[in-house]
């Protein structure tokens, strides 16, 4: 997937992984995606809520060993 | 669509500062407006030296070991995270003069207020919470 901006958030725990997301998604443009990876095992269902309060897209979610992985495109 | 989040501080436990940071910091990186009031012991979470060594409640000390585990940022980490992300910080004049407590004993960037200072804030607030 095409990916305009990467952000490793693993390790860190809650609030940190949205707070870092917001800080990222800042320097994006309306239509510009995201890549999260996080480990923080809330992240799941929090991401997935600040996407969605947010008014961005979450095109893609995945796990892979541990790690939680969003691609989000900005609204 | 922003909302207002209204939360009232007023125990000054580790706990309780990690209650009131993380949700604070999550609403304000959530676009929302938030304006937090520091009250009797909840004025140790935003004083410059208490907010360093908040206390864990006593026969839970074994926490310690879980937080630095767990990598959560420490008080004075979220509590500036929570003012970068435009979070307003309230503190108590009236709970101030009762602890001998003076502006500059407190962290930067905070203001001083009543409790009608937060009421006005609070009374068209989406969220209110006490901690």
């Amino acid at each position: 997937m095409n990916t305009d901006k990467f952000l490793d958030a693993k390790g860190l725990a809650c609030p940190m992984p949205i707070v870092r997301t917001k800080k990222a998604m800042d320097e994006l443009s309306s239509g510009q995606v995201l890549e999260v990876h996080a480990t923080d095992k809330g992240a799941k269902n929090d991401i997935t809520a600040w996407v969605q309060s947010g008014g961005h897209e979450l095109l893609k979610q995945e796990e892979e060993n541990d790690v939680l992985k969003f691609w989000i495109q900005k609204g | 669509m922003s909302k207002k989040v209204a939360i009232i501080a007023s125990n000054g436990g580790l706990f309780d500062a990690y209650k009131v940071f993380n949700i604070a910091t999550a609403a304000a990186a959530t676009e929302q407006e938030v304006t937090i009031f520091f009250t009797f012991e909840g004025l140790n979470l935003i004083h410059k030296e208490a907010q360093e060594e908040l206390p864990i409640p006593a026969g839970k000390e074994h926490f310690q070991e879980g937080f630095t585990k767990a990598n959560v940022p420490t008080i004075p980490e979220l509590s500036m995270m929570a003012q970068e992300l435009g979070v307003k910080f309230i503190g108590c004049q009236m709970t101030m003069d009762v602890m001998g407590l003076e502006k500059d004993q407190l962290i930067d960037g905070i203001e001083v207020g009543g409790a009608v200072t937060f009421l006005e804030y609070a009374k068209d607030a989406d969220i209110t919470l006490t901690f």
